[in-house]
């Protein structure tokens, strides 16, 4: 290999550097000159956390060998405004709230920046469209959107650029606008999410993963590559010193698969070297010996008598069976006009945060084991590895960076043992970041979900019974799925007063990809049941779907079906809002004529388009023919 | 992951021709380099070393468009974000603002060429419609003799099929050309699973020209992608319009038989669906750029047939 040399000039300063041939311009600007406000998000050019201007021009530096941009001028996140102060697109960022994680935040400044400055007077359709290659997960785009308007109109002199600033202080905070603390470090990309920290002497770390969905192992052979110059350990299962086993409620899963593997992406073992291509190089030296086993991949399949077992402390694999019983159903449903049965089905959904799992782990001088990571569970995450690496929990120390997106998708400790062990086994500092394809077979996902729902109702509508029998397919390990199936249950037959109930939800194991902790913790699964259940039930009743609910819903000191007695209920208010904001069509489905008349009209989003800037372009092209 | 030995950046044609025939076994040569590190990735090629990468973005042949006798010769190193940024280029390629719109993003089409395109000769690559239809021919050139010598054929011949074309081994790419299309209106029509940055499941080419009275289709050309192994050219539909009164009906009636072309692995209702009503799409959103009224939606679902 012959090292490129490397000639340009980054942010107004010329650089010279000897490079990798081979390597991406993200990296040069990363990992060479440190500028970590360029993030990385997927390294496939999806997502837009890489751009950066060379020569001008907005690119994503993922997607471009740092060998191309040679002899050119690169802009980055850091160069857009002198050190301490923020542009008017960072500031109006700051001011509309348009920075939640952050993670997306750089990139998308850029890339309004790269709008304007393409375009000062672009509409929003034309906005919307210079943003395309650039996604967010948490913001949300509505508050960039405005950002970028707000922005525009400053910078073209049309608005005071005093609007930038904070509105003054109410009363209160509620009903007030309130500005971020954090947005300034997150809009000028100076804030260290865990993969931009390095430090001294630091390893890195790469993960062997299981390529089958159940298999036993029969032996790991590691010597090759721990005699790979370059690498400093590896490590499996047998450096555990403890009591190996993490879970937020059963902790099932050791932090690398002991004697079997479960699910596709499991890790198997982990290699820490002195760089990646060197880790990512032993990875393929280590030999693992797998039996295959017989799969599960529905939960129903699982539940069978004589299933194979996946865990061996739960033969059944069951993770958790939660039952609510309230009334008597089999009276309810005698006493019902109509009984109305159907089935529901969720699919596995990914958090897709746009922060891929990172993390940093260092034994300190006192010997204190730290691990810094966007965990969203920190304390649990320090007890549970106290006992996994059998140290004293004063021994143990979780940093929480800031969390690029998580939605649940980082409470569980998937790889923060294996950093730690790393670091105990070296006692060196050790980083490792998933890369979005890791991110996603490893981490846990949504539950998907069946449900089989039976209601008798009376022909005025009112519920007499429900039975909500809800399997969820809990994947490898437990994670959170007892939590989740706890929460499935209590909120199962919504916000409805029904006497006579009777709830079943289990969380099953299977050789899928662990379910965990995701927005709504099951709520959503069960919500779309229930709602999807009264929609149907209207329609055979022939009842207006907003009626329905008001013949059932809770109200004031009801009391839910765990006998949580409530104060104070909004439902009446909630359907009240919603069918005038929704310009809602009286009347039972289909009886309303065969054309809707609440359908597009102010407030609905309109189908996508494209070619706004084509159209003003072609516009003044025909002036001038003309 | 990707890994190279040497990256280099000729900037002559002769300079380009000569390290690509002396390289190594396995070096690939790039241009806008957009594909070829999500290529290098887990689940695609995985961990790749190259012996070298010949960067071709720098040679000044390959760079620059030029216009004469009815044709427009692009150089191989012509970005997509150009058929929107430059005007002279939108006036003669009048379908391809529309095309490159649709095309990735803003960022990627500031790098990703049109010959690059072509080469990787994806069933789906939304700029390999528009090409047929303009009677694009390619152009490649190698060294014999240390002398440049080039060959050109047309590009519905140049894709064999998904990934393979005739280019040999020791050629470059240093052309497209295409027909001037000045006087005509164009639109292009595609479907994904997202807007941007996103495969074609369909797309659907159209550059339509009217005779003075605006009455009267003059020229057609049509192309669909997506729908088969290679791009297709309509020709058949194009004649059967050509020399016709402009009728929304006779519009709706041309747009049902490609439907039937569909020759994709999967999806093919949904493709055969998308198809009829794409084709209709693209000759009336041409229509509407030489200025006539857009259709309603009630008017878009009346006619079809």
């Amino acid at each position: 290999m012959s090292d490129f040399e490397m000639e340009l000039e980054v942010n107004g300063r010329k650089v010279r550097r000897r490079i990798e041939p081979g390597q991406r311009l993200l990296d040069f600007l990363r990992d060479d000159l440190n500028l970590t406000g360029t993030k990385e998000g997927c390294g496939a050019g999806e997502c837009g956390t890489c751009s950066v201007f060379v020569d001008g021009k907005l690119v994503k530096s993922c997607l471009m060998p740092a060998a191309k941009a040679q002899g050119t001028k690169v802009e980055t996140v850091e160069g857009l405004a002198k050190p301490g102060e923020l542009t008017p697109v960072q500031r109006a960022f700051h001011k509309t709230g348009a920075s939640q994680c952050g993670y997306c935040i750089p990139g998308m400044v850029m890339a309004a920046t790269s709008a304007l400055r393409e375009n000062p007077d672009a509409g929003i359709d034309e906005i919307k469209e210079r943003l395309g290659g650039n996604i967010c997960r948490c913001t949300g785009y509505t508050k960039i959107f405005e950002a970028v308007e707000l922005a525009r109109e400053v910078i073209a002199g049309r608005l005071n650029p005093a609007t930038l600033e904070a509105d003054p202080a109410g009363e209160s905070f509620i009903g007030n606008n309130v500005r971020r603390l954090d947005a300034p470090s997150k809009v000028s990309g100076r804030l260290r999410y865990a993969g931009d920290m390095v430090m001294p002497d630091m390893l890195h770390m790469q993960v062997l993963r299981s390529p089958h969905a159940h298999a036993k192992i029969r032996s790991i052979d590691t010597s090759a590559a721990e005699a790979l110059d370059g690498v400093a350990c590896v490590i499996t299962c047998d450096d555990v010193p403890g009591e190996d086993g993490f879970g937020v409620f059963v902790h099932d899963q050791p932090v690398m698969a002991r004697g079997k593997v479960r699910h596709v992406g499991e890790a198997v073992a982990a290699v820490a070297a002195e760089d990646i291509a060197t880790a990512r190089k032993a990875l393929k030296l280590i030999r693992v010996d797998y039996e295959e086993l017989p799969g599960l991949f529905d939960p129903e399949d699982a539940m069978q008598p004589g299933a194979p077992v996946i865990h061996d402390y739960a033969p059944d694999n069951i993770v958790k069976h939660i039952p609510v019983r309230k009334g008597d159903v089999e009276k309810g449903f005698a006493e019902a006009d109509i009984i109305v049965e159907q089935t529901y089905e969720t699919q596995q959904v990914e958090h897709a945060y746009l922060e891929p799992e990172a993390g940093i782990a260092y034994v300190d001088a006192d010997d204190v084991v730290t691990v810094i990571s966007p965990s969203q569970n920190i304390t649990h995450h320090r007890h549970m590895l106290a006992h996994i690496i059998d140290r004293p929990i004063n021994k143990v120390r979780f940093i929480m960076s800031p969390v690029g997106g998580g939605f649940g998708g980082k409470e569980d400790m998937i790889y923060q043992g294996m950093l730690a062990l790393a670091a105990m086994k070296t006692h060196r500092p050790v980083k490792l970041v998933f890369t979005r394809e890791e991110s996603i077979i490893a981490s846990a996902k949504r539950h998907p979900s069946r449900v089989t729902y039976r209601m008798g109702l009376k022909k005025n509508g009112r519920i007499t019974a429900a039975s909500f029998r809800m399997i969820s397919d809990g994947g490898a390990y437990g994670m959170s799925t007892e939590g989740v199936m706890r929460k499935a249950a209590i909120l199962s037959c919504g916000p409805y007063d029904i006497p006579n109930v009777q709830i079943d939800t289990y969380g099953v194991y299977t050789n899928n990809t662990p379910s965990g902790a995701f927005r709504t913790f099951g709520g959503m699964q069960a919500q779309f049941a229930t709602e999807s259940h009264l929609d149907i039930c209207a329609e055979k009743l022939g009842l207006d779907p907003f009626e329905i609910r008001r013949i059932n819903m809770m109200r004031d000191g009801a009391v839910t079906h765990t006998q949580q007695k409530l104060g104070s209920v909004s439902l009446a208010r909630v359907l009240e809002a919603a069918e005038k904001a929704s310009r809602w069509e009286a009347g039972p489905v289909g009886q309303r004529g065969p054309v809707r008349g609440d359908l597009g009209g102010e407030g609905t989003r309109q189908p996508c388009t494209l070619g706004s800037r084509i159209k003003s372009a072609d516009g003044h092209n025909k002036e001038k023919v003309a | 992951m990707l890994t190279c030995d040497t990256y280099r950046l000729p900037t002559s044609l002769k300079e380009a021709l000569a390290l690509w025939a002396g390289a190594p076994e396995g070096s690939r040569l790039v241009a806008g380099a957009t594909d070829i590190l999500p290529w290098a990735r887990e689940g695609r090629a995985g961990d790749v070393h190259l012996p070298e990468m010949i960067d071709v973005s720098r040679v000044a042949e390959l760079c620059g468009y030029e216009i004469a006798d009815g044709r427009v010769r692009l150089g191989a190193n012509v970005a997509y974000q150009q058929f929107l940024t430059d005007p002279v280029l939108r006036s003669h390629l009048p379908c391809m603002p529309y095309c490159a719109v649709w095309f990735a993003d803003d960022q990627i089409r500031e790098q990703a060429t049109l010959a690059g395109n072509i080469v990787n000769a994806s069933p789906a690559a939304d700029g390999v419609p528009p090409v047929i239809a303009m009677n694009g021919d390619i152009e490649m050139a190698r060294l014999e003799g240390g002398e440049v010598v080039t060959r050109a054929m047309p590009v519905a011949e140049f894709i064999m099929g998904p990934g393979r074309t005739k280019l040999a081994g020791n050629e470059i790419v240093t052309a497209v050309t295409l027909d001037s299309m000045q006087g005509y209106g164009g639109s292009f029509q595609k479907v994904g699973q997202r807007r941007s940055l996103v495969i074609s499941a369909v797309c659907c080419a159209a550059l339509v020209k009217t005779d003075a009275s605006g009455e009267v289709f003059e020229d057609v050309r049509l192309a669909l992608g997506g729908v088969g192994p290679v791009p297709m050219r309509l020709t058949d539909i194009e004649d059967m319009l050509r020399g016709k009164r402009i009728d929304r009906k006779l519009i709706a009636e041309a747009s049902v038989g490609p439907a039937d072309r569909v020759a994709s692995r999967s999806r093919v209702a949904y493709r055969k669906a998308v198809v009829s009503g794409f084709v209709e799409a693209a000759i009336e959103d041409a229509l509407v750029e030489l200025g006539a009224p857009e259709p309603t939606p009630e008017q878009r679902e009346a006619a079809h047939v």
